[in-house]
C-alpha cells in the first residue's frame, strides 16, 4: 500500500476491544489477535489519515526505529490490503 | 490456553434443499424440538458474557425461523459479530432489509454449481436461479458477502467456471471447500470422492486465479481432507475456539461431534454455555494435547493440527483418540487411501427427505 493511500476498512471489518484490554480485527468468518502496534495502527484507520501519518503515530507510540515501524505496519497493511480488510 | 471466540448457532436443521454432502446428522428427528427466541436469547448472552466474539449463524437453512431478525439483532445487542451462512433461497428484500436492520455484519450465501441444470441436480431441487437473484439483492446493499461452493467429483471440473461467476458477480470473497465426510457426504462418499487430477487442476486454478485477481477477489480454498500428508487443524483444537449449539440446545466442540457415539453432549436447557465450556466432559476430553497417543504425543505438529479430527478418527479408526486417518502417520492411514480411490459412477442415494 502507498504511503499517501489513506486506509479505511473492507466491509464487514470490525476493530473490538476486548475486555481484557486486547484488540482484535473481526472479519467475515475469522477474528484476528492484534499485538500493540498493530492495534495502535488500525485504530487510527479512518479512510482520512494517510498511511504515512498511521506509521509515524506508531513510531512515536513505540519509540521504534521508523525504518522498522515502515517495514512491519507496511508489510501489516499490505497483506490486510490483499485479503481486502483494508483498502 | 483455549478461549471460546466463535459461537456456531445451528437455529434450526430444517432446509427446502437436499444437497448429498449435508453435514447435518442423519438422525434429523432428534432435534425438532427446537430452541425458543429467548433459550437462543440467553444463550448469546451467555456466549459473550463467556468472551466470544463472533456468532454465526446457520443450520439446516437459517431463515426459515422466523425470529432471525431478532436473534441477529440480540447478538449485535451483546456487542457479537454477526454472520448468516444461508442457502439464500428466502433471501427477498424485505427479510434482507430485516436483517441488515438488526446488525447483520456479514453474509455467506452458497451454491452448488455455476451451471444451473448442474447445481439445481445436486440440491436435489430447482434453486439456482434464485440464488443468484439473493446474489444480487445483497450486492446491492453495503454488506460484507462471501460466495461459498461445496466441491466434489460432480462438480470439481468446474472451479475456473465458478471463479468466473464470482467475478462477474463483483464477489470480493470467494470459499471454495472441498467436501469433508461427515453426516450425508459420509453416506455418499464414493459418489462424491474428487479424483486426484481433479484436486491437481484445481489447485493450479486457483493458485493462478489468486494471482489475477489479488486485492479484489481473496479466494479461501479449503483442501480436500484425503489427499493431503497432515491431517486439517480441526477447529483449531478440539474446545479451544469454537463451540456449536445445534437446534435442540446440545453444546459441541464441532459440529459433526455428534458423530461420535460414545460422547454425551449437555444442554442449554440444563445448564450454562460457560459451564459447559470450561467443565463439561465432552469438551475436556480432547482438550490440549495430554490425550494425544502416539504417533500423536512426541509429534512436533501436535500443537499445529491437534493430531486431525476427532470425528473422523472415529469414523474410519473406530476410535476418536485415534490419530485422525487423514494423516499420512497414522497406522489407519491405509482406510483413507482406499476410500481415495474408491471412486464410484453412481448417483448419491442418501438425501434428506
Amino acid at each position: 500500500m502507498n504511503a499517501e493511500a489513506r486506509p479505511r476498512f473492507g466491509k464487514g471489518v470490525k476493530l473490538r476491544h476486548d475486555r481484557d484490554g486486547g484488540v482484535m480485527l473481526l472479519v467475515p468468518e475469522a477474528a484476528l489477535v492484534l499485538n500493540r502496534s498493530a492495534a495502535v495502527a488500525l485504530e487510527l484507520v479512518d479512510g482520512k489519515r494517510t498511511l504515512h501519518e498511521i506509521i509515524e503515530a506508531v513510531v512515536e507510540t513505540f519509540e521504534v526505529e521508523p525504518e522498522e515501524a515502515r517495514k512491519d505496519i507496511g508489510g501489516l497493511f499490505d497483506r490486510l490490503a490483499d485479503r481486502g480488510f483494508v483498502r | 490456553m483455549s478461549r471460546a471466540l466463535s459461537l456456531l448457532c445451528e437455529l434450526t436443521y430444517r432446509c427446502n434443499l437436499q444437497c448429498p454432502y449435508c453435514y447435518n446428522p442423519l438422525a434429523l428427528s432428534e432435534y425438532r424440538d427446537e430452541l425458543s427466541t429467548q433459550q437462543w436469547c440467553n444463550v448469546l448472552h451467555d456466549a459473550a458474557d463467556l468472551g466470544v466474539v463472533q456468532a454465526h449463524f446457520s443450520g439446516g437453512e437459517p431463515t426459515l425461523r422466523r425470529d432471525l431478525a431478532e436473534l441477529i439483532s440480540a447478538a449485535a445487542r451483546e456487542g457479537l459479530y454477526t454472520n448468516l451462512i444461508t442457502q439464500g433461497t428466502f433471501l427477498d428484500d424485505a427479510l434482507l432489509d430485516r436483517l441488515l436492520d438488526a446488525g447483520l455484519d456479514h453474509i455467506q450465501i452458497s451454491i452448488q454449481a455455476p451451471q444451473p441444470d448442474v447445481a439445481d441436480r445436486i440440491a436435489g431441487t430447482t434453486v439456482h436461479e434464485t440464488k443468484l437473484d439473493a446474489l444480487r439483492r445483497v450486492r446491492e446493499r453495503e454488506v460484507a458477502l462471501t460466495l461459498n461452493c461445496v466441491l466434489h467429483r460432480r462438480n470439481h471440473d468446474a472451479v475456473a467456471e465458478i471463479i468466473e461467476l464470482a467475478e462477474r458477480f463483483g464477489i470480493a470473497r470467494l470459499e471454495l471447500a472441498n467436501v469433508q465426510f461427515y453426516g450425508w457426504a459420509y453416506h455418499n462418499r464414493a459418489a462424491l470422492m474428487p479424483t486426484r487430477a481433479q484436486v491437481n487442476r484445481a489447485e493450479e486454478v486457483v493458485a493462478a486465479a489468486r494471482e489475477r485477481l489479488r486485492g479484489t477477489m481473496e479466494i479461501v480454498y479449503v483442501l480436500p481432507d484425503y489427499f493431503g500428508e497432515f491431517p486439517k487443524p480441526c477447529m483449531n483444537g478440539w474446545a479451544n475456539e469454537f463451540m456449536t449449539v445445534t437446534p435442540n440446545g446440545d453444546v459441541l466442540p464441532c459440529p459433526a461431534a455428534s458423530a461420535i457415539r460414545d460422547l454425551r453432549f449437555e444442554n442449554v436447557r440444563n445448564r450454562s454455555i460457560g459451564e459447559i465450556w470450561e467443565s463439561s466432559e465432552a469438551f475436556q476430553r480432547y482438550r490440549g494435547t495430554g490425550w494425544m497417543r502416539e504417533p500423536c504425543r512426541s509429534c512436533e505438529r501436535r500443537e499445529v493440527d491437534w493430531g486431525g479430527c476427532r470425528c473422523q478418527a472415529f469414523l474410519l479408526a473406530g476410535d476418536a483418540s485415534a490419530t485422525d486417518p487423514a494423516c499420512s502417520l497414522s497406522p489407519h492411514h491405509s482406510v483413507v487411501e482406499a476410500l481415495r480411490e474408491d471412486v464410484q459412477d453412481v448417483e448419491p442415494l442418501a438425501r434428506r427427505a
